[in-house]
């Protein structure tokens, strides 16, 4: 009787358990996807972003032959800088342009022939020039940067979609195929792209300025927000009276952390170039405001690390007589620094992405040249993707892609660092 | 929905307050002698609204050792962190009455809360070694307090420590490993090493065994024996037998008084108080 009731109850048993482990299955099942679709998405996002982008790290290149002739250049002492800096570099380009194919006559079509090569040709040849003057009155053969419509065409010939003509008239393409044919068109490393700040050129754009800015403005954004929050979090953690002010500043941190970033902008633009009168377009306002926004980030992740030290190391260290001060810098700071660390380079990672905010403060200008200082007018990378993104011209479609590349690594790399420097601080025993 | 608000109350309300109910105006025994280390009067401690300690007065003796025992939540830990400033860090803590180390008020204005516990030493319920080497484990608290001004006086104050905490046999080869990674006597006797390493006057243990294993526990009960030759040791036990083996005197706290005061043998075999003999023929606790 009872080994009878026994198995029915086994057997009930049984049946509940093959239920639970089905249910357990399919719970798994629905994590799984979920994380599948996460990677798919981002899988979709980067094969996008590359399949675009890739191609901006390669420009078209001209070979052509060019004479530094002294009377076109205008130069008659190679010594006057201002000689050579006012000298008509594009006028020798011109005049390859036309030895190169003596059969175009007529103005229009003559313009349209020496469009072929960007404008920013002449200046190659000025610093070959300045670099070697031995090379006045002498000819040689170079590869000069390509317009970006010829850049454009070039790159499409051959492409799934046909040839991209765009702005190109059929002379032109005429004429860059006689080129490829002669095996004086190529494809090379664009080095423009990391050396240039912007232009309206696309194929003389580069990424330096604003990453120059980017660096810049976060040089200026970690050296006050790490301080500042780290402090603040101390205070608040260690040494504040829990009372009604420090509950008013907690909920405050916590509802700052949550404001659009955009406000941080405008109040910045209130407050530190119209009340400050802090320059604007520069880095040290970009960073001031950018300071303000990861500040709540920095403080909640910082106390987050405080609370973690066990209660026991404070104790133990109040016990042999260290005062409040030496508990917080021997054994709090030391044992939450990687915390902090991790929270601070995420809030670093956000504010190298911020765009909105620097809209407000001027980061936005059309700024050509790289800033070299905390003061020099500058752009920001996630900015510079706006605009680009912003320009008509075709060529920029793919830079903008380049753009959201170099940014994306900047942030892989930021947050590697975060992972990596946790790891080398974490104490394991 | 008065029942869920009701219940906890009625939980907290101790079986033996309905059988006993009367404290003795004064503690029971021998809480006062003649030159005392420390002295404690009139004890009142408070967490917020909340009366943890009632009108305590006792004497410490210089190197004895009492042993504080009682049933959980009577407050004896409580007492002990109140000796040496402990519960200062603990914001809503309020201590009332007169406690003095050799005649000095230790709540006065005048006395510095790190001087202090620099005098008086503590060791923890739970091993708690800095994660540091074991030697700046030890020379921690030296070095805060400027007691050795080379490498060498530092040296022979960790072995000094080491020796008398029992320790430095097993650990002197490797000092420069991390102290979290001895087992749980050996922290506690690194702790106690660390605690005595700034030579305090006075010990206090809040129940340094009850993490330990038996055999830990009587390497840490032979060391309060040696130890108590130098210092003076307030002990908190859970251990009636750990009392009656390492002290001279027992103090049987209970619900925030203290009842009783005396030669532990005493204590133990001829409890004068109802409550003390409940506690230690185990009917409660």
């Amino acid at each position: 009787m009872t080994n009878l009731n026994r198995t029915a109850r086994e057997e009930q048993i049984q049946r509940g358990l093959a239920k639970r482990y089905r249910a357990e299955k399919r719970f798994q099942l629905y994590g799984a996807m979920a994380i599948i679709f996460g990677l798919m998405c981002v899988a979709l996002l980067f094969t996008d972003i590359i399949s675009k982008g890739y191609k901006a790290f390669q420009q078209t290149y001209i070979q052509l032959e060019v004479t530094y002739d002294a009377e076109i250049l205008g130069i008659t002492d190679l010594s006057d800088q201002n000689q050579v800096s006012l000298g008509d570099f594009q006028g020798i380009v011109k005049v390859g342009l036309k030895n190169r194919f003596p059969e175009v006559t007529g103005r229009k079509a003559k313009r349209e022939l020496y469009g072929l090569i960007s404008n920013g040709a002449g200046y190659t040849l000025r610093d070959r020039l300045v670099a070697n003057p031995a090379l006045l009155n002498t000819t040689e053969t170079l590869w000069l940067v390509a317009d970006d419509d010829i850049d454009t065409y070039y790159k499409s010939v051959g492409s799934a979609e046909g040839a991209f003509t765009g702005r190109m008239s059929e002379q032109r393409q005429d004429w860059v195929d006689q080129l490829a044919q002669s095996g004086s068109v190529e494809m090379r490393l664009n080095r423009n792209f990391f050396t240039h700040g912007d232009s309206r050129e696309p194929e003389l754009a580069g990424i330096r300025g604003a990453a120059m800015g980017s660096l810049l403005t976060l040089i200026i954004t970690i050296s006050l927000s790490f301080p500042i929050g780290v402090a603040a979090a101390v205070y608040l953690e260690e040494f504040a009276p829990s009372n009604r002010w420090t509950d008013l500043i907690e909920v405050n941190i916590n509802n700052l952390a949550a404001v659009p970033s955009i406000i941080f902008g405008l109040l910045g633009l209130a407050i530190f170039i119209n009340f400050f009168h802090v320059p604007r377009s520069v880095p040290v306002v970009g960073g001031l405001v950018l300071t303000l926004m990861t500040l709540p980030t920095i403080i909640i992740s910082s106390r987050a690390a405080i609370k973690a030290v066990p209660p026991s190391i404070r104790e133990a260290a109040i016990g042999v007589g260290a005062s409040p001060m030496q508990v917080v810098l021997h054994h709090v700071l030391p044992l939450a620094m990687p915390g902090m660390l991790t929270g601070a380079i995420i809030g670093m990672a956000q504010a190298l992405g911020e765009t909105a905010p620097l809209l407000m403060i001027g980061m936005v200008a059309f700024i050509v040249d790289v800033p070299g200082g905390f003061t020099d007018p500058s752009t920001v990378l996630p900015v510079q993707i706006f605009l680009w993104a912003d320009s008509p011209e075709r060529a920029f479609v793919e830079k903008t892609s380049a753009a959201i590349m170099v940014l994306l690594a900047f942030l892989i790399l930021m947050n590697t660092l975060a992972v990596v420097l946790r790891k080398r601080l974490e104490r394991r025993w | 929905m008065n029942m869920a608000v009701d219940m906890p109350t009625e939980l907290l309300q101790p079986k033996e307050e309905k059988m006993e109910t009367t404290y003795p105006e004064n503690s029971i025994g021998v809480p006062l002698i003649e030159n005392p280390k420390m002295s404690m009067r009139n004890v009142d401690v408070f967490y917020g609204d909340k009366q943890a300690i009632y009108n305590v007065n006792v004497d410490i003796g210089k190197n004895e050792v009492i042993a504080m025992i009682g049933p959980s939540g009577c407050g004896k830990s409580t007492f002990l962190r109140s000796i040496n400033r402990m519960n200062d860090t603990v914001e809503s803590c309020r201590v009332s009455g007169q406690l003095t180390l050799d005649g000095e008020d230790i709540y006065s204005a005048k006395m510095d809360p790190v001087a202090l516990r620099a005098k008086v030493g503590m060791v923890f319920q739970k091993p708690n070694p800095f994660p540091k080497t074991i030697y700046d484990n030890v020379a921690y608290g030296p070095r805060l307090h400027g007691l050795a001004s080379r490498r060498a006086e530092m040296d022979e104050i960790v072995e000094l420590s080491l020796t008398r905490a029992g320790l430095w046999v097993e650990v002197k080869d490797r000092l420069d490993q991390p102290g979290t990674g001895l087992s749980g006597g050996q922290q506690q006797r690194l702790c106690i090493a660390r605690a005595i390493a700034i030579s305090p006057e006075v010990i206090l243990m809040d129940e340094p065994c009850s993490a330990l294993d038996p055999i830990a526990t009587a390497k840490i009960e032979e060391l309060i024996a040696e130890l108590s030759q130098n210092y003076t040791i307030a002990i908190v036990t859970h251990s009636m037998q750990q009392a009656a083996r390492v002290s001279n005197r027992t103090a049987y706290f209970h619900l925030g008084h203290l009842v009783e005061v005396n030669e532990t043998e005493k204590v133990f075999t001829a409890p004068e108080h109802q409550l003390t003999e409940a506690y230690i023929t185990g009917r409660f606790g």
